[in-house]
């Protein structure tokens, strides 16, 4: 049955689902136990699971997290909740060398199902060392796989599946979606967890996109629409690994492609999937493959500076005309 | 010292390139606001590009002769007067050099045109005259050398296009669509078979008409011939010194009067009734032709209309037809008369009229009419019927003058 919830309850009821049907099944982090997590995301489960599966840590990214690796090394199926994803850089060694490792450097052995949600992205002035989006660091690391879900429905598939998967995954939740509604429907089969999601059908161009730039690009596709524009946006839902075959699937039919992405353009998410699909499209590309992304700069405090710091619906908007209506030669907009 | 860069202007909702005529000013020469400083041929016609603020012409100009695209710069206006010698070099040290020389010294002009006339001799030439080339060539129409988007070569290899015979976008580079429309226009002549050629670039009007005669092809049509008496029309033409041409487009207003059909365009709505009688009148100019339009021609009197068509006709002379000349004809007309060889000839029908009349030579007080229609709009017996009527105009030539 479908429900309209926020997308924390979204995490909260897939955390509860799983703690419920499986025992191995534990959380821990700063503040997940009594507060009852950041973003509420935990909201409920210390009362109902009790402190050893709702575990709350001194603030230390690294100890914590490589606990996580050391329980799920020990069979159990831990969920380490890292307050921002600007704090997970400290615990990049037991993210990036530990968990995205050892499985493989014991031929198998040690499997790793190990989850690490964090939140990320600009949200509301939380100055430069607390807005980054950083996906492209974990996008980097062979052996470890990242979610970013854009919608409550998402969150609760893809976290559901994420714990029940032997290897170690990065579940990137957007700061500004934690309140944002959608329809849950718990009874819903799920896609694969890496599947990507066309939003939006359209003819003219694909913008590919992902987290909250998804819903951005979708209005930006309502304006163009009413210009006769019609915009194919695909929800990449993963980026490690990336549903290539969708993304191919709409540029082979549009012959135009934009990637938009909140983080900084320069060796970004979208640099990746802008090069793939210049390789596999190339006969297909009726103009170069472009990027929306954020400024090349620490993200500022300023709330003016910081909005105009990231994509908005009308510089996606402006973005697909740029592309989809070239100037005569040597003209500049 | 400010510079304003003077672009290429759009002088129709067609244009997408024009050609650069010639600069009736020179480097250097003060303009004012309005002033004429330059003519560019559209589609059809010639038209003046004026002055935009008072100030002096300033280069680099583009060249005469040559075709750029709308939006382009063409040259500067200038808030000071640069000399000639400088006027077309780009480097700090030579706009720094041209804006002290008027205020400064004659020395100091005597520097500039010294090192100007000096320096071909120089071993080691400064960098201003050398980089004059340069600004030259990015406003010279593009190199030939294709630029194709992927998916445009894509499509071309697999269609059979050549992508040296496909008109590029506006950006100067063939994409998609371009390659499609190359392919809708069905095969083109294998030139390698033949003889050694060379291509003369279609001229803006060449290239206009072909897309709207290529535009015809899609309209179903059918021709209805009749040999009609010209003899009193020729005859008050004569007497009157009134074109034999004007006479007949009027007769023919008349004729779509009585018969309104043939003042509609088929639409997929439906048919568009319109309320005036404008003909389009084929006029052969070099290289081509156009149709300037008399307006309400059933209903106004004959002097008025001889004074427009004269006024049109001057206008055709001097190249100077602007859009609204040429352009919303609700029927046309095509006279190959002044051709004694011809006996008769039919017309393809234009976009947005529903008929064309095209008629021959006379011989012996009597010439071959033949009414071309979209059978979209118009039926066989409506053009027999719209003929009979032409012939009673023919005939009673008396009415035209009242």
């Amino acid at each position: 049955m479908a429900n309209e919830v926020l997308y924390w309850q979204a995490l909260n009821q897939a955390l509860d689902a799983e703690m419920a049907a499986d025992d191995s099944v534990f959380v821990l982090g700063e503040d997940v136990g009594l507060y009852g997590g950041s973003y509420r995301v935990t909201e409920g489960l210390y009362v109902k699971y009790g402190e050893w599966r709702v575990r709350d840590t001194p603030i230390s990214e690294g100890s914590f997290t490589g606990l996580g690796v050391g329980a799920a090394l020990a069979g159990m199926r831990p969920v380490v909740e890292i307050m921002t994803i600007n704090f997970s850089l400290l615990a990049l060694d037991a993210i990036v060398n530990m968990a995205a490792k050892i499985p493989f450097m014991s031929g198998g052995q040690f499997p790793m199902p190990l989850v690490v949600r964090m939140p990320g992205g600009v949200a509301k002035q939380l100055a430069a060392q607390h807005s980054q989006r950083l996906e492209q660091m974990y996008m980097n690391v062979p052996g470890l796989r990242v979610a970013v879900p854009a919608t409550p429905q998402d969150a609760w598939w893809q976290l559901r599946q994420a714990i029940r998967t032997d290897e170690p995954i990065v579940l990137l939740e957007h700061e500004l979606l934690y309140f944002s509604k959608g329809m849950l429907d718990t009874d819903a089969e799920a896609p694969p967890m890496h599947r990507a999601a066309v939003r939006r059908e359209g003819q003219d161009l694909t913008i590919v996109t992902y987290s909250r730039m998804v819903d951005l690009s979708l209005r930006a596709a309502d304006r163009l629409a009413a210009d006769g524009i019609s915009a194919e946006v695909v929800d990449l839902r993963s980026l490690r690994p990336i549903d290539w075959d969708t993304c191919a699937r709409s540029v082979e039919k549009t012959h135009y492609l934009l990637v938009v992405e909140e983080d900084s353009r320069f060796a970004g998410a979208g640099a990746e999937v802008a090069a793939t699909l210049a390789e596999r499209c190339f006969f297909s590309l009726d103009a170069p493959p472009a990027r929306h992304g954020g400024l090349e700069m620490p993200t500022p405090y300023n709330a003016t500076l910081e909005a105009a710091s990231i994509p908005t619906v009308t510089s996606i908007e402006q973005a697909v005309r740029k592309l989809l209506e070239p100037l005569p030669q040597g003209e500049q907009r | 010292m400010s510079r304003e860069p003077i672009t290429m202007p759009v002088l129709s909702d067609t244009m997408s390139t024009g050609r650069l005529v010639n600069w009736l000013k020179k480097p250097g020469d003060p303009v004012k606001k309005g002033e004429v400083i330059a003519e560019v041929e559209s589609d059809k016609a010639i038209m003046d590009v004026e002055a935009f603020e008072d100030g002096y012409l300033a280069g680099p100009l583009a060249p005469p002769d040559s075709e750029i695209p709308v939006g382009e710069v063409i040259g500067y206006l200038s808030d000071t007067e640069e000399s000639p010698e400088t006027a077309s070099e780009s480097t700090p040290s030579a706009e720094a050099l041209a804006t002290r020389a008027p205020s400064g010294s004659a020395s100091t002009r005597e520097v500039v045109t010294t090192q100007m006339s000096h320096t071909p001799s120089r071993p080691n030439p400064p960098a201003a005259p050398s980089s004059a080339p340069a600004r030259k060539e990015a406003l010279s129409p593009p190199a030939p050398g294709i630029q194709a988007s992927p998916y445009a070569r894509g499509l071309a290899r697999e269609l059979g296009i050549d992508l040296a015979q496909v008109a590029p976008g506006a950006d100067g580079v063939i994409h998609g669509p371009q390659v499609v429309a190359a392919a809708l226009r069905g095969p083109q002549p294998d030139l390698d078979a033949g003889p050694p050629y060379r291509i003369e670039p279609l001229t803006t009007m060449q290239r206009a008409v072909a897309e709207n005669m290529s535009a015809t092809l899609t309209t179903p049509s059918f021709r209805v011939s009749a040999r009609l008496s010209l003899e009193p029309l020729m005859k008050a033409a004569r007497e009157h010194e009134h074109s034999t041409t004007l006479l007949l487009a009027m007769a023919c207003a008349r004729a779509v009067r009585e018969h309104p059909r043939f003042n509609a365009v088929y639409t997929p709505m439906g048919l568009a009734m319109r309320e005036r009688v404008d003909v389009g009148i084929a006029v052969d100019i070099p290289n081509g032709l156009v149709t300037p339009v008399i307006r309400d021609a059933a209903n106004r009197p004959l002097d008025e209309l001889a004074e427009e068509w004269r006024i049109l006709k001057d206008k055709v002379k001097r190249r100077r037809l602007s859009h609204e000349d040429y352009t919303g004809a609700t029927f046309y007309l095509s006279n190959l008369g002044p051709f004694a060889v011809v006996t008769r000839f039919d017309a393809l029908v234009p976009q947005g009229a529903a008929a064309i009349l095209a008629l021959g030579a006379e011989h012996q007080g009597q010439a071959e009419f033949t009414l071309s229609c979209d059978h979209r709009v118009v039926f066989g017996a409506d053009a027999a019927r719209f003929m009979e009527t032409l012939a009673a105009q023919l005939r009673d030539t008396a009415r035209l003058k009242g």
